[in-house]
């Protein structure tokens, strides 16, 4: 038997090595145990074709937490972030909405479509960036348990009603309505121009099965707004290198501060003795002794399959049971022997060093969503398209390019087939609609790699594929994530922590539930 | 001009007399103004045919709140309740029929035909929305907590002292519901209907028959987020999962009758066929109503039983709201997606699933739920956000006549359908052009279940969203005054800050469907908004009288 460790975190994703890293700093004898040969889990980036480096499958950073940059001293490890230029979304009509980064050329292309909407505009970001600074302080908060008696609950919970309270009439309003309400009928009451409002809805859809104009989908589109606030640390965009970049830039730091790392050591089962967890047991079924555990997978993985049921509550067994995760997208990623040439705008312009959105109108979005309701994958889906080499020449040989594809939706369960014989015609659909605005894509693929929801449960064990650890909808986060009772990322098991994007504040690369947990493992544990 | 009224309450819908029963009763100078001819506003009964009288509007009452029922001593003025043997009926296609009692024991002994795990799990399932229903339920008979913050020794302080000990006390009641119940209090409100059904029961007819509550005349499908608060708020006025079959003898028309006869008792003058223009301010304070005859009326209060778009845009000038308020009530939803058939039936159809002639009048004495899965209740919502009808509508249908033998000729029957999808705006056509295939498609859905349905037909009618507005006054045809998704609930209905029955002016309130708990016919929106203007009265009187001191009518800026 091998030396006992402070702590084990199981899992190399970023949140994994997030928590190590800072168990690592506060002096603890820290071992991270990641199951495949590249650290990252969802944050990686691989050269799946010769030459050609993919983020094979998160492909932008989102929100970093400017504290996480900061105090990992992460530009110092490698990590280096750059910019996103805007969002291009062609149209059907031969039209298109370009928006930049460049504020006063949005607003005159914005006025293009509608005077009254480039107006909007304006407003509606300071609002956002009102409501993301109200917000923000949560993010980095153990959610209070509104069901305890006890004292710091209570305390923190008074303490979130009086910041509501003294917003001014207007931002509680606004904040209300963006935890309530559908994206699109929240951009309804600001703007008029469809193809404008089912850009930004979308960033109100992705990770979950819901439509645009599902209840519940305005609050994410807050998260857009976030990075604005954060200051000087820019925390949106493409990292150098790939999203494994970040992870990297991440162990690194870690293993700095003496944390161990292993990959290709998968793990088999947490032990458990009389209600604690004293150690994992690896699947070539060496066991390695800790302290505490802190499991950076999502509940399914953590407690159906390693901690095995007849070790919980029954209670916390049914509330893992039912946990949502309903992976609802896949990622087509594409080698490319030259840049896609759209019709509305043709050349290589500085519209392709963006993200480029298939969002149409309102109603694709929906109607995209409603053939996933009833169990297929949109014929016509949404589709957010990255091509990294245009800002990161490292990333493929010259003259070549790299192109990532985020689809939605691609819900993990099919009513008829399975995914393995629908692979195919789920990338043809992705191929044929970048098609209809881009005529030249299907002569430049040189090789493509498909991402079912299956396969992305299959590599990274992300359970039914969903992107974000479970679904990101209300009866699912803050204090009711992952579990009601159990957000402050302890577990009915003494000593196994949660320190995953199935903890709050969720998913994306925002690296807050491995800090929040680590903070966590470190007050218990002295 | 003297002010002859206290109060003067705009409309005589349910909840409108309720606010004036309760007012008058406390000795306030009450009157009431109804635009139409007969008082009830969607509580009516009206003659589709001759010898036919149906529920024109809503068919059910759902549920009206037992202790406005008592204070109003609705009993003595002619109102008997009728008791349906089974609360919802609901077919399947070709396979057995649901029956849902108000009894958990008698509905689980059914659903063994379903599933045994769903016969086993029902009783608990009833069990623990009855608990949690009367956990809430002290909250729908209070209005909702204001928002801002109040300043030292304002009487807004004492009344957000009185909001904050009534949340905590309901707080307190949810938290004693142990934590298991409590979470799923939190977990279910902001959940899709379909997911709540999901985590208790496997059939889908059973899972159809739950939802349909969730999403009862709005714009949301089982599997819209939020749909859940909807069936919780609606289960904390009666404790139960499914809608309540609650019907009047005498059609709806009888319990608004009674209704406006307790108010009369008690000294409330109720006037039909005058039809309130608009709203007197000055000062940003009412002073009365003028009628669209030209006759004014003066007025310490105003309470507007209609809902909050046609009250606040189309009865005050916006200018009066203040900043912004205006803008935000242009943005309150109440565009209607549902749409009422009433047809006229020479005998009773035929329903396939039903076995025994006796047993058949029984079963469909209640609610009939058409709409067998989830997935059928969500295509029929697609189509709504397209600006289409559905195909197939979920139909909530009530054959009256079963238990009250005025509603019809001998023998014969009218038939209620509460329709859905069918969208105030259409994307293609108008809805003069369209009523008729709605019918059409109404008929066709039920006729699935019924086959000789369309040979009993003698005659019918459907009321649009179109016709629902212009007939009943509801803005955008909307049947519940405005949608009941989270972000137009609770404290956020109608809107955030404006959640007490007042409006900005002072002297304006709101006692419709629009308000805190709203929705169905339940009379808490009135019953709630009349202890509100009761709490105010003596200022708004007092106000009156400074202003009547001041010579010459001159007035200050109060």
């Amino acid at each position: 038997m091998s030396a006992v460790y402070d702590v084990v975190v199981i899992g190399g994703g970023h949140n994994g090595l997030t928590a190590a890293a800072y168990l690592g700093r506060a002096g603890r004898r820290v071992l991270v145990l990641e199951r495949r040969h590249v650290l990252g889990g969802a944050a990686v980036t691989e050269e799946v074709f010769p030459g050609f480096l993919f983020s094979v499958f998160s492909y932008v950073v989102s929100l970093l937490r400017p504290e996480i940059i900061r105090e990992l001293d992460l530009p110092r490890h490698g990590l280096e972030i750059l910019p996103l230029d805007g969002t291009f979304t062609p149209m059907p009509n031969g039209d298109y909405l370009w928006r930049m980064n460049d504020h006063a050329r949005t607003r005159r292309e914005i006025a293009r479509h509608s005077r009254l909407d480039a107006e909007a505009y304006d407003e509606y970001g300071k609002a956002m960036v009102d409501m993301a600074r109200f917000v923000k302080p949560i993010l980095g908060m153990t959610p209070p348990d509104p069901m305890s008696p006890s004292l710091a609950s209570l305390r923190d919970l008074w303490s979130l009603a009086q910041r509501f309270r003294r917003l001014p009439t207007g931002d509680k309003v606004n904040q209300a309505k963006l935890m309530t309400m559908s994206a699109v009928d929240l951009l309804d009451t600001w703007f008029e121009t469809d193809v404008l409002k089912a850009t930004m809805s979308a960033s109100g859809i992705i990770g979950t099965f819901l439509g645009v104009r599902s209840p519940g989908t305005a609050y994410v589109l807050l998260h857009h707004y976030m990075g604005e606030i954060d200051g000087a640390f820019r925390s949106w965009g493409l990292p150098r290198g790939g999203t494994g970049a970040i992870s990297e830039a991440i162990a690194g730091a870690a293993r700095a501060a003496g944390v161990e790392i292993r990959t290709a050591s998968p793990v088999a089962r947490i032990s458990v003795r009389g209600g604690r967890a004293t150690g994992v047991v690896l699947e070539d079924g060496e066991e390695i002794r800790a302290r505490a555990i802190a499991s950076s997978l999502d509940p399914r993985q953590t407690f159906t399959k390693m901690v095995g049921h007849e070790h919980l509550p029954p209670d916390f067994a049914e509330d893992i049971e039912r946990y949502k995760f309903r992976g609802s997208s896949g990622k087509v990623n594409l080698a490319l022997d030259a840049l896609p040439d759209f019709t509305c705008l043709p050349g290589a312009g500085p519209h392709l060093r963006g993200a480029v959105s298939i969002s149409p109108s309102v109603d694709y979005m929906e109607r995209a969503y409603d053939e996933a309701k009833y169990g297929r994958f949109s014929r016509r889906p949404y589709i957010d398209v990255v091509i990294p080499s245009l800002t990161d020449p490292s990333v493929a040989p010259p003259g070549k390019h790299v192109m990532s594809c985020f689809v939605q939706y691609a819900p993990y369960r099919l009513k008829e087939g399975t995914w393995d014989d629908q692979r195919e015609a789920f990338a043809d659909a992705v191929v044929d609609t970048l098609a209809e605005y881009a005529p030249n894509l299907r002569d430049i693929v040189l090789y493509r790699q498909v991402l079912t929801p299956l396969d992305i449960e299959r590599t990274i064990g992300l359970s039914e594929g969903n992107i974000f650890q479970g679904e990101l909808t209300l009866e699912q986060l803050f204090f009711l994530r992952p579990a009601p009772g159990w957000a402050r990322y302890r577990t009915p098991i003494d000593g196994l922590y949660v320190c995953g994007s199935a903890a709050h504040p969720g998913g994306g690369i925002m690296g807050a539930p491995g800090r929040n947990a680590a903070a966590r493992i470190l007050r218990e544990n002295r | 001009m003297g002010i002859e009224h206290d109060v003067v309450v705009v409309g005589a819908g349910h909840n409108g007399l309720v606010a004036a029963a309760i007012l008058a009763g406390a000795g306030a100078k009450t009157l009431v103004l109804e635009a139409r001819d007969v008082v009830g506003g969607r509580c009516v009964t009206e003659e589709i045919a001759p010898g036919f009288r149906c529920p024109a509007v809503l068919h059910a009452a759902g549920p009206l709140l037992g202790r406005v029922a008592r204070d109003l001593e609705l009993a003595r003025y002619g109102l008997k309740w009728l008791e349906p043997a089974v609360r919802v009926f609901a077919p399947s296609p070709g396979g057995p029929a649901l029956r849902v009692y108000d009894d958990a024991e008698q509905t689980a002994a059914g659903l063994r035909a379903f599933s045994a795990k769903d016969a086993e799990r029902y009783p608990q399932f009833a069990e623990s929305f009855r608990r949690i229903g009367a956990a809430i339920a002290p909250a729908m008979t209070a209005q909702p907590p204001g928002v801002d913050a109040p300043r030292a020794g304002d009487r807004r302080a004492i009344r957000a002292a009185a909001d904050l000990w009534r949340l905590l006390a309901t707080m307190r009641r949810v938290r004693a519901l142990g934590k298991r119940e409590a979470y799923r209090v939190l977990r279910w409100a902001p959940m899709a209907v379909a997911d709540v059904a999901a985590e208790w029961f496997e059939s889908d007819l059973l899972r159809a028959t739950v939802a349909a509550r969730g999403i009862y005349a709005s714009f949301a499908g089982p599997r819209s987020a939020g749909t859940g608060a909807a069936l919780l708020l609606q289960a904390a006025l009666d404790g139960h999962a499914t809608a309540p079959a609650a019907f009047p003898r005498g059609g709806m028309g009888a319990l608004t009758s009674a209704m406006a006869d307790a108010a009369r008792a008690r000294g409330a003058e109720v006037r039909t066929g005058a039809r309130v223009q608009q709203v007197r301010v000055k000062n940003g304070a009412v002073r009365g109503v003028v009628l669209a005859s030209g006759e004014e009326i003066a007025a310490h209060a105003v309470a507007s039983g209609a809902d909050p778009r046609s009250t606040l845009l189309g009865l005050v000038d916006a200018s009066e709201l203040g900043p912004g308020v205006a803008d935000r009530v242009r943005g309150y939803r109440c565009t209607g997606t549902a749409a009422k058939v009433n047809l006229a039936l020479s005998r009773l159809p035929r329903f396939a699933s039903i076995g025994s002639e006796r047993e058949g009048t029984a079963a469909l004495t209640g609610r009939i739920h058409i709409g067998p899965g989830i997935d059928d209740l969500e295509r029929a919502f697609d189509a709504a956000k397209y600006g289409e009808i559905s195909a197939r509508p979920t139909l909530d249908v009530t054959i009256p006549s079963l238990l009250d033998d005025s509603l019809a000729p001998s023998g014969a029957h009218v038939m209620s359908i509460h329709a859905q999808f069918a969208p105030y705006a259409l994307r293609a056509g108008s809805w003069s052009a369209a009523r008729e295939e709605l019918l059409r498609r109404v008929v066709q859905t039920l006729a699935e279940y019924a086959p000789d349905l369309e040979e009993t037909i003698v005659a019918r009618a459907a009321l649009t969203p179109v016709d629902l507005e212009e007939r009943y006054g509801l803005s955008g045809g909307h049947l519940l005054h405005g949608e009941p998704s989270l972000d137009q609930l609770y404290a956020l209905r109608p809107l955030l800050g404006w959640a007490g029955y007042r409006t900005p002016i002072a002297g304006l309130y709101l006692c419709g469907s629009g308000t805190h708990p709203g929705g169905v016919v339940s009379g808490a929106s009135g019953a709630n908004a009349g202890r509100a203007i009761l709490a105010d009265l003596a200022d708004l009187r007092s106000a009156a009288a400074r202003r009547r001191r001041l010579p010459f009518g001159l007035e200050t800026e109060a």
